[in-house]
């Protein structure tokens, strides 16, 4: 008797609770949406504007506006933020992981797919088709230095005139998602969390600059970026990113084999009506394996003796073959 | 078919490197050059990146040049003794050679550097050669046999000091030019990531009147030793020699420049200069077309730290 009673306050407690809850959780959602479709319409506003600004004018913009006042600005709406409600109840938060979190360049590596795979934890979408949530998928390679030259034509000649040097620009990039991203989010957010080809953080050295005009300085990132798109190794995928299920979600991304060797970062960005809800990061280690690594490890541990060793198997192989010839047509 | 290549960090496709060794391993066993000319172009062209293209250019050009040097050697084409005074001088000249590749490359000028000697360098020799050799094939059609050498001929050459009996070459001349015409070249190849066949060859002919067979093998015996000590020093500096690759260029280079020496032996010299002026031309008319169209990217990225 006593049981039951007990077991009747405890259900019923349990039903207040969840009542509350939903309350609660359905309150925060509507004022969400109301906040939601607010920031939505300035952003497509702002889209249309960029829109009529055209192309032209855009870096000048960018680089006026953008660097020095978006940050400060874009802080306390970034990771933070996020952090900060997945403590709450209720709150979407997004978990995800990659097929293989070691990936084995071996003789015979021509390039693979790295599956990047998640869920969103308490998922308000009603089904996978819904589009309810916006999912960015982010692969990032080694941040390497790099320089960067533009040619010129002099006296008839095309010559390097101008250099930027960058201290870090990400070997590979590539930029997985729902729908284009910058119909995601707005910019700001982008440029503060580097997601997208637009906002890849390509920092250039401290003489660079200062030395090279920002309109130029501009220049010269829209054409690494451009460079690196031709080579493969920066790649942006407008639809690549999936919802299978109402939290599921799964995204292939390209790893092309002129990947430079290093380790990897995986980042996935979850959002809603533009804004940035969670993250999650992960780290895809990329290495060499078997002869690979012993040639590669050769050269760079002992440089003189790979030489030698390079050179006794090319006379090696020169006189084999001239060996083999002595009997042959000479 | 595709093979990883450790330090180019790109699949290459087996058949294609394999071709491109065997079809420049065929002309340098007919010329008796190295061939560094056409494989360093022919490999960036394909995606290699220039330093490791240079880098392992001079290791297939040791493996090529050590097996033409002995087809020409059993063929008794080799001038030691003129080979070790001209090695002499190439060592030197290719330290110097690397030195200024690092001083360029810091300036950012060394593609520009690189392709101007290119066009420089093929055109000069390549337009040269090819009058020379249509005058002897002229003269040759009209009846009259004309040698390559003129042994009476003298020039201030003969009167340097230091005079050194060459027997193979059937010269007695100073040991001073020779000297400089190896450092020159050891220098050019050394900034150029070539042997540098295609400067000692008429250099040989031209200026020092070595006979036409000799100068092929003792050039190709000069190279293998410069090129040896210039991938050691690649190695070393840019860690930009592939093993892999040059391995699949030496495989089918070496047994193509066997062919091409064969071949090279039945043609007769001013024939075979001919076609080498034709083939220098047509790499430098290549070259200066860069330089001079319109490129269709103005912007190129290079890591710090590598080449070019």
């Amino acid at each position: 008797m006593r049981l039951r009673l007990a077991a009747v306050v405890v259900a019923a407690l349990a039903g207040l609770a969840l009542l509350v809850a939903t309350g609660a959780v359905v309150s925060t959602l509507v004022v969400e949406h109301a906040e939601a479709q607010q920031s939505d319409a300035a952003r497509k506003r702002e889209l249309r504007k960029q829109k009529k600004a055209g192309p032209e004018i855009r870096p000048e913009f960018r680089d006026v506006a953008a660097q020095p006042a978006v940050p400060p600005a874009a802080a306390p709406g970034g990771p933070t933020q996020s952090q900060q409600d997945a403590g709450k109840p209720g709150r979407e938060k997004v978990e995800a992981d990659v097929s293989t979190r070691s990936i084995k360049v071996t003789s015979g590596f021509t390039g693979t797919e790295i599956i990047v795979f998640g869920s969103v934890d308490n998922s308000r979408q009603p089904s996978a088709e819904a589009g309810y949530y916006d999912v960015a998928v982010v692969i990032e390679g080694d941040a390497l230095p790099l320089v960067a030259r533009k040619k010129s034509n002099v006296a008839g000649l095309w010559v390097n005139t101008y250099a930027a040097r960058f201290e870090s620009v990400p070997s590979y990039y590539a930029i997985a998602s729902t729908r284009p991203i910058e119909e995601i989010a707005e910019a700001s957010i982008l440029e503060q969390n580097a997601i997208g080809l637009d906002y890849v953080r390509l920092s250039p050295t401290a003489k660079s600059a200062i030395e090279t005009p920002p309109p130029d300085l501009k220049a010269f990132k829209e054409a690494v970026v451009r460079i690196k798109q031709k080579e493969g190794l920066y790649i942006k995928e407008d639809y690549a990113v999936a919802f299978i299920g109402r939290s599921l979600f799964r995204s292939s991304i390209a790893l092309p084999a002129n990947v430079p060797v290093g380790p990897l970062s995986a980042r996935v960005y979850l959002f809603r009506e533009g804004e940035l809800l969670s993250s999650f990061a992960t780290r895809v280690r990329l290495e060499r394996e078997g002869v690979e690594l012993w040639l590669y490890q050769f050269a760079i541990t002992q440089p003189a003796l790979y030489g030698v060793f390079a050179v006794v198997v090319a006379v090696g192989a020169g006189l084999l073959a001239s060996a083999g010839f002595r009997r042959g047509p000479a | 078919m595709y093979i990883y290549l450790p330090i180019a960090e790109m699949p290459a496709n087996v058949l294609l490197f394999l071709a491109m060794g065997s079809a420049v391993g065929f002309l340098s066993g007919l010329f008796g050059v190295g061939g560094g000319f056409l494989l360093t172009p022919l490999m960036i062209f394909w995606g290699i990146p220039p330093t490791v293209a240079v880098g392992t250019g001079s290791a297939q050009i040791v493996a090529s040049s050590v097996s033409g040097a002995i087809a020409q050697y059993r063929r008794k084409n080799v001038d030691i003794k003129m080979g070790v005074v001209l090695l002499i001088g190439g060592i030197g000249g290719s330290v110097i050679g690397v030195q200024m590749v690092k001083i360029l490359r810091q300036a950012g000028h060394f593609d520009l550097f690189i392709a101007l000697a290119y066009v420089t360098f093929l055109g000069t020799i390549g337009t040269l050669m090819l009058i020379e050799s249509l005058n002897t094939m002229q003269k040759a059609r009209g009846g009259r046999y004309l040698s390559a050498r003129r042994p009476g001929q003298h020039n201030w050459i003969h009167g340097l000091p230091l005079k050194m009996r060459f027997h193979r070459s059937k010269l007695y001349i100073s040991a001073i030019p020779p000297i400089m015409i190896g450092s020159f070249v050891g220098f050019l190849a050394a900034l150029m990531g070539a042997g540098g066949g295609f400067i000692m060859v008429p250099a040989m002919i031209y200026l020092l009147r070595v006979p036409t067979n000799v100068v092929v093998g003792t050039s190709l015996f000069q190279i293998v030793f410069v090129t040896a000590a210039t991938t050691i020093l690649h190695a070393v500096q840019n860690h930009s020699v592939d093993v892999v690759l040059a391995l699949l260029l030496i495989v089918s280079g070496v047994i193509s420049a066997q062919y091409g020496a064969a071949v090279g032996s039945k043609l007769k010299g001013e024939q075979l200069r001919f076609w080498l002026a034709a083939l220098v031309l047509l790499v430098c008319m290549r070259i200066a077309w860069d330089l001079i169209a319109t490129p269709p990217e103005l912007y190129s990225i290079s890591r710090i730290g590598g080449a070019f």
